[in-house]
């Protein structure tokens, strides 16, 4: 029965997969074309020595392969998408999808970390002003919420950097994902936190962790308050309704009514905020990057951005949306498993 | 929020005093041989003469190859800064030029060893400047402003002797072998790596080295740091020892808030691209040394089109000229950091000498600008855009809304326009914009190189995209002049041309400012802009 359920869920899974496909394709066209149409002329930008001239331009030009029709183009990138070439960048001068797959574990890493310190924070929060509308604590979660909000994540960011490492120094130099001192474990994962336990230096764990604080957290201020007022919100409908009056009337205990009953069916749509909140922290966490020289995907895709670097920006939306799409596929089946009811398809 | 745990109290003293000196004298001592380099840029590419590389890139490989000669240093205001005029050998022990000027002759050193071992030798130099005037990179542009065009002109005499020939006695010949792009190639290696499609290995010294200089590349991550390790047996600085220090980090810190932070905390050693704002707070709290050294063959201009109507009418120009507010746009761009080129007076109205960059005799006048409005034909104004980089935003911002503000009393209505750079530059490049501000910089900074390069040809750096036949002539002209007196002459006439056609405003050269440790000693300015990791050492 489990395994005929398990089963039925890969298969669905697999078919949404599928039938993302046209969307990415879509996705990859447009961002193409997009590219194109952008003023700005990468070949123009990047010959930019004291003596460049024409000549260097047009080197450039055919390097890119910008001297063929925009069709032509657009067939070549494609055929180098089906052979998995995402083109090279002329910022980093290395194949995009080396730079990526370089970047993608460090964005995700700081993402994961945001998204979790959010959560444990976020979900007792809502459930805590929920248990008491109008009581001074909810009004004391609002107001964090709106703090958190109000304040941009790079001035949340710049405000950490400034009382943990330039006031107190507790903080290490907020300049990436680790220490230039400290020598890096065999990569495994990409994580920095889980491969420095693979290879058992702790020293070094710690070393990555305390990086991974400052970013992490001033990315997590910045998302608590749409996911603390949704699972505020859901929690309220749910702890007025029938089934928890007749589990209170039957002396159900306080922990298992509000737990169990209450939040597990508040906690739907919180899974939902979740998943796109996810998304958004990936493609937005740009800000948080540039200010503590995190070498994420979202820095390098703007500063690709900035100097009409095209294989980049191109290789950084199709990351994006395939991400997009899992997340999505993962959200769904975190539905199943909070509700049984709920089936993807 | 705490950051230390009790479990880990003992690792995070471990760790703590990888970087502070003061806890840990044994580790204090690799942190003290350590230059720790934080820069806004980043390092793309090993070989400097990549079409797109970066100005870090050109930094790194001073470093990693050595040239056949090397610009000398000479004290500026008590600062110092590169020196044009005394060239040094580096890979050469000795050079001699003929007496017509037509012949370079250069002596190869018989100790210079590639950093795999093997010695350095003429054949090496050959194929490394043959590659430069012959495969399609950015060395052959910048030769070719030397004279040095074709493969012919260098020949090998023995195996330590190698001689230039040169068409005319250029003298910018010499200079231009001290540039970032003539590196010395360990041929055989490169050789080695070279594919038919790509005779002269370019795609394989993009990402490694094969030189004779000062540091070894240990560790390079595009977009984010290379570590260098000293090579011990490279001795060709000026006391023939190795460079002071044994490990080189050059970071990518793209935040200026955090450069300036990690600086002031003493956990980098050395930064030069700081915001104007943070060098002057930390100017002013005093620990740490700043030098602030202006830009002198580096010009931040207000441009205009002079193919653009009503941008062709020299009287508008002049207008312009005399209605910015300088004095003002100059504290609030740059915090007055720099060496204003406005405001100067000359006494009999001609140009005090031959040099350009030169002080002009404009200062904000606003009944002389309606003056020369009325003069035009238009005492009603006009409306314009003026337009900006978004690199540049934290200078050009201010900067540009001064310009509006002021350009409004005379009736010129003004846009703002920021523009992403890579659009930028498409504009300037196809000549489409009217009114702007941009930057230039020249490796060899002289007089005629100037006028040749910015204010003649339809180029991208002909930002004025001024077309005057005569200023072309004289300025074509200087550059074969051997006489000291007619090449100041024809400066003079230059520079009397540029204030009176007024083809657009020069405002300042900026300064660099180096913020480093105290203990940094030895900072150069050099003329690629970027800190030369061999000049620094610690006292």
């Amino acid at each position: 029965m489990v395994m005929t359920g398990l089963g039925a869920t890969m298969v669905r899974a697999g078919r949404r997969l599928l039938s993302s496909l046209p969307a990415l394709f879509g996705v990859l066209v447009f961002t193409f074309l997009l590219m194109r149409v952008l003023p700005g002329d990468p070949a123009v930008f990047f010959a930019s020595g004291p003596n460049a001239g024409k000549e260097e331009i047009e080197q450039i030009r055919k390097q890119m392969g910008l001297n063929k029709s925009v069709p032509e183009q657009l067939v070549f990138y494609l055929s180098d998408i089906g052979r998995g070439n995402l083109g090279r960048s002329m910022m980093t001068g290395q194949p995009v999808l080396k730079d990526l797959r370089e970047r993608l574990p460090a964005s995700l890493e700081l993402t994961l970390t945001a998204l979790l310190i959010a959560l444990i924070a976020a979900v007792p929060l809502g459930v805590v002003a929920a248990l008491r509308p109008g009581s001074i604590i909810d009004h004391g979660v609002r107001l964090f919420c709106a703090l958190g909000v109000c304040v941009p994540t790079f001035v949340s960011g710049l405000l950490l950097i400034y009382v943990f490492y330039y006031l107190l120094g507790l903080a290490p130099d907020p300049t990436g994902r680790i220490d230039v001192f400290t020598s890096l474990p065999p990569q495994r994962t990409g994580f920095l936190s889980i491969d420095f336990l693979l290879a058992g230096d702790f020293e070094g764990w710690w070393a990555a962790c305390k990086q991974l604080v400052l970013p992490a957290v001033s990315m997590a201020l910045f998302v608590i308050a749409p996911l603390a007022r949704i699972t505020r919100a859901s929690m309220l409908v749910s702890l007025g309704s029938d089934f928890v009056r007749t589990a209170r009337s039957v002396g159900l205990s306080w922990g298992k009514v509000v737990v169990t009953y209450a939040l597990r069916n508040a906690i739907l749509p919180v899974i939902t905020i979740a998943g796109i909140v996810f998304s958004t922290m990936l493609g937005a966490n740009v800000l948080v990057e540039k200010v503590f020289s995190w070498p994420g995907v979202a820095s390098y895709a703007l500063d690709a951005l900035l100097s009409s670097d095209y294989a980049p920006v191109q290789g950084f939306v199709l990351l994006m949306a395939s991400l997009f799409v899992l997340v999505n596929l993962v959200v769904d089946i975190c539905y199943g498993i909070a509700d049984p009811r709920v089936s993807i398809g | 929020m705490r950051f230390v745990s009790f479990r880990s109290a003992a690792s995070v003293l471990a760790t703590t005093a990888l970087l502070s000196i003061a806890t840990a004298p044994s580790q204090a001592q690799t942190r003290a041989e350590t230059l720790r380099y934080v820069t806004g840029a980043s390092v793309n590419t090993l070989d400097p003469n990549i079409p797109g590389s970066t100005r870090e890139s050109f930094a790194l490989s001073m470093s990693t190859y050595d040239r056949l000669v090397a610009f000398g240093r000479k004290q500026l205001n008590g600062k110092w800064v590169f020196d044009l005029d005394t060239i040094t050998g580096e890979l050469a022990e000795s050079y001699d030029v003929s007496p017509d000027g037509l012949k370079l002759t250069f002596r190869l050193r018989k100790d210079a060893k590639f950093q795999d071992g093997s010695p350095v030798t003429a054949e090496d130099v050959k194929w490394s400047l043959d590659r430069c005037v012959t495969a399609p990179i950015l060395g052959k542009a910048q030769l070719l402003t030397g004279s040095l065009t074709s493969a012919d002109q260098f020949k090998v005499i023995d195996p330590l002797t190698i001689e230039v020939t040169l068409p005319k006695p250029d003298k910018l010949a010499l200079p231009n072998l001290a540039t970032v792009y003539p590196m010395i190639i360990n041929s055989k290696v490169a050789k080695a790596h070279a594919t038919p499609d790509d005779p002269w290995a370019t795609a394989w010294l993009k990402e490694h080295t094969a030189g004779s200089g000062a540091y070894v590349v240990e560790n390079f991550k595009p977009g984010e740091q290379v570590i260098l390790k000293r090579d011990e047996n490279w001795n060709r600085g000026s006391a023939n020892k190795p460079a002071f220090f044994k490990r080189v980090i050059v970071q990518s810190v793209p935040e200026p808030a955090t450069r300036a932070n990690l600086v002031e905390r003493g956990d980098a050693d050395l930064v030069v691209d700081l915001q104007a704002s943070d060098v002057q707070s930390l100017e002013a709290k005093g620990k740490l040394k700043v030098i602030s050294t202006p830009q002198y063959n580096a010009i931040t201009y207000v441009s205009m089109n002079n193919q653009l109507p009503p941008f062709d009418n020299v009287n508008v120009r002049r207008a312009i000229a005399y209605a910015l507010p300088y004095d003002d746009m100059f504290k609030a761009a740059l915090f007055g950091r720099g060496a204003p080129l406005f405001g100067a007076t000359w006494p009999d109205g001609n140009p005090l000498n031959g040099i350009y960059p030169f002080q002009q005799p404009v200062k904000m006048d606003l009944d002389k600008a309606r003056e020369y409005l009325k003069a035009a034909g238009l005492p009603e104004g006009f409306s314009t855009t003026f337009s900006f980089n978004v690199g540049q935003s934290s200078t050009a911002e201010p900067m540009a809304a001064l310009v509006k503000e002021s350009l409004a009393k005379i009736g010129i209505k003004v846009d703002i326009q920021k523009l992403p750079d890579a659009q930028m530059s498409t504009q300037i490049n196809e000549k489409k914009l009217p009114f702007f501000t941009e930057g230039i910089v020249a490796w060899l900074p002289s007089t005629d190189y100037f006028y040749r390069n910015f204010y003649t040809g339809t180029q991208r750096w002909n930002y004025s995209s001024i077309n005057n036949p005569e200023l072309a002539a004289i300025a074509q002209e200087a550059r074969f002049e051997p006489d000291k007196a007619k090449y100041e002459a024809a400066g003079r006439k230059l520079n009397a041309m540029h204030f009176d056609l007024m083809p657009q405003i020069m405002l300042w050269q900026p300064n660099q400012d180096a913020v480093m440790a105290p203990s940094i000693e030895g900072y150069t300015y050099e003329f690629h802009r970027q800190v030369d990791y061999r000049d620094v050492s610690r006292k």
